[in-house]
C-alpha cells in the first residue's frame, strides 16, 4: 500500500477514536480538532501566498458573533447564520484584501495584527451588542433539516463534515492548475506578471477563500459552545495557528491538519501539570523546529520517497 | 508599416537624477529594433518604464494605438507584450515542459474570473510546438535549474512565447552567453520575426549583435536620444563614435 494512502487510513481511524473511548472529553477536544484545523488550513492558505496573516482568528471571531448575533436577534434559521458568518468574514477579507495584500513581508504581519486588534476592540467594547468581555450568553443550539445538534459529538460530525470538505476543496485547488499560478507567484512574482497573471486579484481570491473558511468555522465554534467572549479571536489564536502550521509543515495542505491534531490536545495532555503547561509547549515546538524542519509532513516523505 | 510601439518624450527622473530625457521612438510591425548605450545610459529605466515597472516622469508609451502608460507590468502583459530578463527567471525547481505549461495557464488564467470564462488550453501540441522552434524539444522533461545558461534564457523566450505575443520585450539576450550561444540567440531571434511575425525589442550591450540583427537602433547616452537609424546609420555616425564607441572601436 502507498504510503500516503496508508495514511489516510490511519487519519480515518483516529477520526472514529473518540466513539471507542465514548468520553465526552475526549469528544470535546476532538470537535476542537476540527474547528482548529479549517482555521489552520486558512492560514496556511496565506502561508502559500507568502503572507502570515495575524487577522485569521479575527475573521473567525466575525464568523462566530455574526452567526451568534444573526441567530439571536434577527432570528434567522441557524444553518443560514451560521452560512452568513462565513460569507461575512469572506467579505471582510474581500474588503481589507486589495489594500492589504499590497503590502508584503513584516509590513504585512504588522498590519493584519493592527486589524486583528481592532476588531478585537470592537467585540470588546461594543458591549450593548457583543456582551463585552462578561459575554454572549444563551447562543442556540444548531439545527439541520429539524434536527437539533445538542450534543457534543454532533458538533464533533459536523466539524469533521466541514474539515474533510476544506481538505477536498483546498487539496484540489493545490493540485490544480490555479495550485500552480498561486505557487508561480509566490516563487517569482516578477515572472509571473510578465506574463499577465493578475498578481493582487489572485491573492485577495486566497484571502477571500481564508475569511470565508475563518468565518464558518468561527459559526461552529459559537453553536458549539453556546457561549462567546472576545478572548478565543486575538492574538494568542494567530501564534496557535504559527504554531499548527509549522510543527505540522506548511508545504502540503496535510501539514497544518497533521499539525492541528498534535497541537490542539497539547494543552489538554499537559493539564495535569498545569504550572509548567507553556514552558513544555514551548520547549516542543522548539524541539520540532530544530529536528523536523520542513513539519511533520516531510517525515513521511523522508523516508517513503514523494508523500 | 504600422507602429506597434510608439514612444513619445518619455522622460523618467529620480529626485534630481533624469535617467531618461525626453525620448521618443517608435517599432514598426515585424521589426526588430535595438537600444544601446554604454553603462548607466538609461537603458535599462527606459525598458523599465515600457515595461510597466516604473510610472515616467512626463510622455506617454502606446501599443497598438492604446496608450499604455504607466499601465502595471501585468496589465502590459495581458495586451500582448512578453518580455524576458536579463537575469534568468524560471521556475528553476520544474521541468522545461513545466515552465512553458505555467505560462501558458498563468496567461491564460490571469484573472479568477477567468476561470468561469470557456477558454480552452492550447495543449500540448503548442507546447511542444514552442518547445521544438526554441530548440529545446529533446529536453523537455529536463529541470530547468539543470538546463546550461544559455538555455535557461531560451526557455525564457519559449515562456514569452507561449502567451502568443505581438511584441517581445528582451533585456540583454546575450548577456552571459558564450559566442556560440550567443549566435543560437540571435538566430532565434530572427525566425521569431520571420517565422511568427512577432516584433521585437532588444536592450543590449552587445554591440556586434545588435549590428547584426536589428534593422533599426537608437544610441542612448546619458539618458539622451544620440542617434537613431540602421547599422549602417549607426556606424558611420559622428557623435556615437565619440560619445560612446571610441575613436578605436572596431565593429564586427
Amino acid at each position: 500500500m502507498k504510503r500516503i494512502t496508508t495514511l489516510y487510513a490511519a487519519l480515518a481511524v483516529l477520526a472514529l477514536v473518540p466513539w471507542f473511548l465514548g468520553n465526552r472529553y475526549v469528544f470535546h477536544i476532538a470537535t476542537m480538532i476540527t474547528i482548529m484545523t479549517p482555521m489552520a488550513f486558512s492560514m496556511g492558505l496565506m502561508l502559500k501566498l507568502g503572507q502570515l496573516s495575524i487577522a485569521q482568528p479575527a475573521f473567525m471571531g466575525i464568523g462566530a458573533y455574526a452567526a451568534a448575533l444573526l441567530s439571536m436577534q434577527l432570528g434567522l434559521p441557524t444553518p443560514a447564520a451560521l452560512l452568513c458568518g462565513g460569507l461575512i468574514g469572506g467579505l471582510m477579507a474581500l474588503a481589507t484584501g486589495p489594500v492589504f495584500l499590497r503590502i508584503k513581508g513584516v509590513y504585512f504581519v504588522l498590519l493584519t495584527y493592527a486589524f486583528g486588534e481592532v476588531i478585537f476592540l470592537i467585540f470588546q467594547e461594543w458591549t450593548s451588542l457583543t456582551g463585552g468581555m462578561s459575554g454572549l450568553y444563551g447562543i442556540p443550539k444548531l439545527s439541520l433539516f429539524g434536527f437539533r445538534l445538542a450534543q457534543t459529538y454532533h458538533y464533533y460530525v459536523l466539524g469533521l463534515v466541514f474539515t474533510v470538505l476544506c481538505f477536498l476543496v483546498l487539496r484540489g485547488i493545490e493540485k490544480s492548475n490555479i495550485g500552480a499560478i498561486i505557487e508561480a507567484l509566490n516563487e517569482d512574482e516578477m515572472l509571473s506578471r510578465s506574463i499577465g497573471s493578475n498578481a493582487i486579484a489572485w491573492r485577495v481570491a486566497a484571502y477571500t477563500l481564508s475569511g470565508f473558511i475563518a468565518g464558518i468555522s468561527g459559526g461552529i465554534y459559537a453553536f458549539y459552545i453556546g457561549f462567546l467572549s472576545p478572548d478565543p479571536f486575538g492574538f494568542r489564536g494567530s501564534v496557535d495557528l504559527i504554531v499548527i502550521n509549522t510543527i505540522g509543515g506548511t508545504g502540503s495542505i496535510l501539514g497544518p491538519l497533521l499539525g492541528a491534531i498534535v497541537v490542539v490536545p497539547l494543552p489538554e495532555l499537559l493539564r495535569e501539570a498545569r504550572q509548567y503547561q507553556l514552558l513544555i509547549y514551548g520547549v516542543c515546538l522548539m524541539a520540532s523546529i530544530i529536528f523536523i524542519k520542513q513539519g511533520l509532513v516531510s517525515l513521511g516523505r523522508r523516508r517513503g520517497g514523494k508523500a | 508599416m504600422t507602429r506597434v510601439l510608439d514612444v513619445q518624450g518619455l522622460t523618467k527622473r529620480f529626485g534630481g537624477l533624469t535617467a531618461v530625457s525626453d525620448i521618443s521612438f517608435s517599432v514598426e510591425k515585424g521589426e526588430i529594433f535595438g537600444i544601446i548605450g554604454p553603462n548607466g545610459a538609461g537603458k535599462t529605466t527606459l525598458f523599465n518604464v515600457i515595461a510597466g515597472h516604473y510610472k515616467p516622469t512626463a510622455g506617454r508609451v502606446a501599443f497598438a494605438g492604446i496608450d499604455i502608460t504607466a499601465h502595471s507590468s501585468d496589465e502590459i502583459g495581458r495586451r500582448g507584450i512578453a518580455r524576458t530578463f536579463q537575469a534568468v527567471h524560471l521556475f528553476k525547481q520544474e521541468t522545461v515542459r513545466e515552465n512553458l505549461r505555467r505560462a501558458e495557464v498563468i496567461a491564460r488564467l490571469n484573472h479568477p474570473f477567468a476561470l468561469f470564462s470557456k477558454s480552452k488550453p492550447n495543449g500540448e501540441v503548442e507546447l511542444e510546438d514552442v518547445a521544438r522552434f526554441v530548440g529545446l524539444g529533446a529536453l523537455l522533461d529536463v529541470v530547468a535549474g539543470g538546463l546550461a545558461y544559455g538555455h535557461q534564457k531560451i526557455l525564457g523566450i519559449g515562456m514569452a512565447m507561449m502567451v502568443s505575443p505581438k511584441l517581445i520585450l528582451m533585456d540583454e539576450p546575450a548577456a552571459g552567453l558564450n559566442p556560440s550561444e550567443k549566435r543560437e540567440a540571435s538566430t532565434l531571434v530572427r525566425r521569431l520575426r520571420d517565422e511568427r511575425g512577432i516584433s521585437i525589442l532588444i536592450v543590449e550591450h552587445d554591440m556586434p549583435l545588435v549590428m547584426n540583427i536589428c534593422d533599426r537602433i537608437l544610441v542612448v547616452n546619458q539618458g539622451k536620444r544620440i542617434c537613431l537609424g540602421t547599422p549602417d546609420v549607426i556606424k558611420a555616425d559622428e557623435k556615437v563614435i565619440d560619445a560612446y564607441l571610441g575613436e578605436n572601436y572596431e565593429f564586427a
